[in-house]
């Protein structure tokens, strides 16, 4: 049996008007393109984010040991591991324990330039069981004369496979080891993102020893390892178990349970992809409504007369919304091959970020079923609405030339003749797009949420940038030298004195000392700086109470990363700290807000100084402010100074650059950044589409209109001009609308975004780039889209013009 | 056939109220070939469409082959519509994307009163009676005004209505076309057919039975 006649129509109606019918499928197919890309990139990275850092068995504990016997420096490589390992293993409590030693370290990548490094010190490379690492290339296992590096770790260390590297250890000892080949640390964040080139060596290594700065470290996995309260039980544990065995546990660290360390980064990645899915999910409907609104607008007549030969408003709608079907299946042909192989580039994109792979995740079926579902479902749902109305519209009102009420038209033009300095042609467009409530209320939802969104990403992405410079600019030195031994103050104001450049030196004294709660049981680390309270080097942003005054004793302020079981402190709270094993409390005057998640708190310098019986003569650690403040000035002095150590004899363990440090805060949001840049090209595209197909509307609905006027003597020139005009002003006007909703959406994301990652939200930020970078692209748009109605419209031919119906 | 009382139709425009028929009785009978005639704006299509079902009066009755259509809501007048009465227009009003046959055949679809599988021969069947038979595979748009014309009136005979409306079906055609149209209404309604032509050419009205004259919304 031959298809009935209704449905016949529906095809060949699409096959009438191929350029319009490409146009409707393209736009589906974006937000098809679209949605199927954001999650499919979600499906695939989710349950490979989720379960890959749980297949790496991560540490629940992680504590730094030491001999208590030996002195400050000594090497960890003389603690009996192996029955301090036999001994936690057989902790209650205690499911897996290993000894991984780690070395601090520098390696050179070029003259007088040295890269931070990690070497961590492996017992057994095929017998590990906690953070687990695999073979990626070149040899395995190394031997002691070798380094296997991260994967990511190459390209920091300007190294291939076969290189020697020269490492740098705590005691200025320099040993060279050759990069056996790379391995695959997914619990670790990728190399490039911390610029810390990471590495594993054997446990015959050369680089260990005495002078090598080796840090004995002890890994345990416990029993109920999500449990964080039940970890910290056991971490106490297994701590006193070690000091009763003759160690010192300088340092327990106990992560979120389950967390990558980039949690937080993945989290807000997540969100993002999300957030953006949804809005194009929005946007995609709003342009499937323009439209089909459109469409129905051109059909009317066809409608009236169809219900004047017995069709009901049911089949009316029914031949209609099987138009619209066929459409939406199209959209999907054409959108959801590109929209999953991209989705796939991208998932393997971030995943590299993240420095994991998802070759292994599962296809996530349900994504092929989501996109299915709203790529179909989707625009018949938006399409209803306006087939619905258009079908239940009476015989006589779709079978006469469709007008707008005429009291619209008289209101409007009472209008303009307010305005009747306005040049005639840019009337009669205003008077045009605002004679149709419903197309011109479609396309400026269109254009202002597609303008929203790109806005939306731009503010985000300024909003951190801005939070990063202001949180560097409130530390106002250039490096951070730090020494591996105390040395005198003259020494090194005499070494100053020989670098090109230094404007001034201020020598903070540090400790990591225990934070105690009320019973005096010791929970996390806080990083104690001793600080001038006039010190023009540092300047938080205090969110509570004060900083620090000339007349202060044991006062502190601390960051908001600082907190007793999630309790924050404010001011007049007590801070106890376990400083040479004693309780010091020190006043809490006021809370200081700082991008870094690490709990840190600043007091003034003598009160540091008495609390870790340090002289005043000498110095570890000093903070460099240069006369310049540029790369190139940090890296030439940097250099210098290395130098300039090395002459002295002073071995250098750590120096850092603010620049590079800023950097490296930049380099996490890389991913970030990605999602909002792929979001924002996909809404211009779709915004586009839309624009052109309301104008295309706009041109077929003033036909007669338009064949008017040529005849009464408008060149084409002029008539293409009237929906350029036309364009502008919707353009303009979406511009508005498009401000008036990024205000709200670019608040809730800065706040959601600054909360997850930065564990504060961001301030509000408005870029004023982002307004009139869209303002100008809107402009743009309005100008491309415009153009093919704008030649139909020049080209219409008078009679036809005129004989339209 | 038809009976109209007390019919009136009244517009709200922005310059007032406009009454465009002032109160209509009408009997028309079956088998009655009916010429409408009258100015422009003396209120020929409004009174058709009313017939048709295609408008709502303002106030009256419209009884149309024993059925009060004015108390029947849109889609069960176009239903009724579909059964009962076939429609010509003036500008033909053929849907652009099927052929001249599809054209005909769509009122059957959408009624569903004719069978299926007896649709296109049926359809082929009526495009022979109106002498456009060589033309059923065709698009609309390669046909001639009066080629139009014919294939319209086919298709309002696709459901062999009782009832045959024709809104100024000749206003676009030359005069021996227009004869011709005329003569083919003649001859449906001596087949029985009752039909109803408006039209603003009292000199074409050939054939007729009855000719009824409205001036300014009321018969003269």
């Amino acid at each position: 049996m031959s298809l009935p006649v209704r449905w016949r129509k529906a095809v060949r109606d699409l096959r009438r008007r191929p350029g319009r019918s490409l146009l409707t499928v393209l736009a589906l197919a974006a937000g098809v393109f679209e949605i199927a890309l954001v999650l499919f990139a979600y499906g695939l990275l989710q349950p490979e984010l989720m379960s890959m850092y749980a297949r790496t068995s991560p540490a629940s504990a992680t504590l730094n040991v030491e001999p208590r016997t030996e002195p400050r420096g000594g090497s960890g490589a003389d603690i009996p591991y192996d029955a301090v390992v036999d001994s936690l293993r057989a902790l209650p409590g205690v499911a897996l324990a290993e000894a991984r030693p780690v070395i601090v370290a520098r390696v050179r990548r070029g003259p007088d330039e040295w890269q931070p490094a990690l070497l961590h010190v492996v017992r057994d490379f095929d017998a590990q069981r906690i953070d687990l690492f695999r073979r990626d290339r070149g040899a395995w296992p190394p031997g002691p004369g070798d380094v296997v590096l991260e994967r990511t770790g190459l390209e920091v260390a300007g190294a291939g496979i076969g290189d020697s590297l020269t490492f740098r250890l705590e005691d200025g000892r320099e040993v060279r080891l050759r990069v056996a080949g790379t391995a695959h640390a997914p619990g670790m964040p990728p190399a490039w993102m911390e610029h810390m080139v990471p590495g594993f060596i054997a446990w015959d290594s050369r680089a260990r020893g005495e002078g090598s700065g080796e840090t004995g470290q002890l890994r345990i996995v416990t029993e109920h390892a999500r449990d964080e309260g039940y970890i910290r039980e056991r971490s106490d544990s297994a701590r006193a178990l070690l000091e009763r065995n003759g160690l010192a546990v300088t340092r327990v660290n106990v992560p979120p349970p389950g967390e990558h360390p980039h949690a937080a980064q993945m989290a807000a990645f997540r969100f993002l992809l999300l957030a953006f899915g949804i809005l194009s999910l929005a946007l995609s409907a709003v342009l499937v409504a323009a439209m089909v609104h459109a469409f129905m607008a051109e059909e009317l007549r066809q409608v009236g007369v169809m219900k004047a030969i017995g069709a009901t408003s049911r089949q009316v709608a029914g031949i209609y919304l099987v138009e619209v079907a066929l459409l939406a299946v199209a959209g999907l042909v054409v959108g959801l091959p590109p929209g999953l192989w991209l989705g796939r580039a991208y998932a393997e994109f971030s995943a590299g970020i993240l420095n994991t792979d998802v070759s292994h995740s599962p296809f996530p079926w349900w994504v092929l079923g989501v996109v299915l579902v709203v790529g179909l479902g989707l625009p018949l749902l938006v399409s209803l609405a306006p087939v619905r109305r258009a079908a239940a519209i009476p015989v006589r009102e779709a079978l006469a030339e469709p007008s707008p009420p005429l009291s619209r038209l008289i209101a409007i033009d009472a209008w303009l003749r307010r305005v009747s300095w306005l040049p005639r042609p840019l009337a009669l467009a205003l008077r045009t797009a605002l004679a149709r409530r419903a197309r011109l209320a479609l396309a400026l939802a269109l254009l202002g949420t597609g303008g929203a969104a790109f806005m939306a990403a731009l503010n985000v992405a300024e909003a951190w940038n801005d939070a990063v410079n202001a949180d560097f600019a409130r530390r106002r030195y250039d490096l951070v030298l730090s020494l591996s031994e105390p040395t005198s103050v003259a020494a090194l104001e005499r070494l100053w004195s020989e670098i090109p450049g230094v404007a001034r030196v201020e020598y903070w004294p540090g400790a990591n000392p225990w934070l105690l709660d009320s019973e005096g049981v010791a929970t996390t680390n806080v990083s104690l700086s001793g600080v001038e309270p006039g010190t023009p080097l540092v300047a938080p942003r205090i969110v509570a109470g004060r900083w620090l005054a000339p007349t202060d004793d044991r006062a502190v302020v601390v960051n908001q990363a600082v907190a007793l079981r999630g309790a924050m402190f404010s001011p007049g709270d007590s801070l106890r700290v376990r400083l040479r094993g004693q309780p010091v409390a020190f006043a809490v005057v006021g809370v200081a807000r700082e991008l870094a998640p690490m709990p840190a708190a600043y007091a003034p310098r003598a009160a540091v100084l008495a609390a870790t019986g340090r002289s005043p003569d000498s110095a570890r650690t000093a903070r460099i402010v240069l006369e310049r403040h540029d790369e190139a000035a940090q890296r030439a002095a940097a250099r210098t100074l290395e130098g300039a150590c090395e002459r002295a004899g002073l071995p250098v363990a750590y120096l850092q650059r603010m620049f590079d440090a800023r950097q490296a805060i930049l380099d996490h949001l890389v991913i970030i950044y990605s999602v909002l840049t792929l979001a924002s090209l996909v809404v211009v595209f779709v915004g586009g589409l839309g624009l052109a197909s309301t104008l295309t509307l706009s041109v077929l609905q003033r036909t007669r209109e338009i064949g008017v006027m040529s005849a009464l003597g408008a060149r084409p020139r002029t008539l293409a001009s009237h929906v350029w005009l036309e364009a502008l002003f919707v353009g303009l006007l979406s511009w508005i609308a498009a401000v008036l909703i990024t205000v709200p959406v670019s608040w809730a994301l800065e706040q959601a975004c600054g909360r997850i990652f930065l564990r504060a939200p961001l301030d509000f930020h408005l870029s004023s780039r982002a307004l009139a970078l869209w303002l100008g692209l809107v402009l743009v748009l309005a100008t491309f889209s415009s153009f093919h109605p704008a030649l139909s419209a020049a080209r219409l031919r008078v009679r036809e013009a005129l004989d339209w119906t | 056939m038809i009976s109209l009382r007390g019919l009136r139709r009244t517009f709200a425009t922005p310059a007032g109220r406009f009454d465009a028929l002032t109160g209509i009785d009408l009997d028309v009978s079956a088998g009655e070939f009916v010429a409408v005639v009258g100015r422009s704006g003396s209120g020929k299509t409004t009174l058709l469409n009313l017939i048709a079902g295609l408008d709502h009066p303002s106030s009256g009755s419209v009884t149309v082959a024993g059925r009060g259509i004015h108390e029947l809501d849109h889609d069960q007048l176009a239903a009724w519509r579909g059964r009962s009465v076939g429609i010509v227009f003036q500008f033909f009003q053929l849907l652009p994307t099927l052929s001249v046959a599809e054209n005909v055949m769509l009122p059957m679809d959408l009624a569903g009163k004719v069978p299926a599988r007896e649709r296109a021969a049926r359809a082929a069947a009526l495009l022979e009676r109106v002498g456009v038979a060589d033309q059923a595979g065709k698009l609309p748009a390669m046909l001639s005004g009066g080629q139009q014309q014919r294939v319209a009136i086919a298709r309002a005979l696709a459901n062999d209505p009782p009832l045959l409306l024709a809104d100024e079906p000749t206003g676009n055609l030359d005069s021996a076309t227009s004869a011709e149209v005329f003569a083919l209404f003649g001859s449906l309604a001596r087949q029985g057919k009752t039909v109803v032509v408006v039209t603003h050419e009292r000199d074409a009205t050939t054939g007729v039975t009855r000719t009824v004259t409205l001036a300014d919304g009321a018969l003269a």
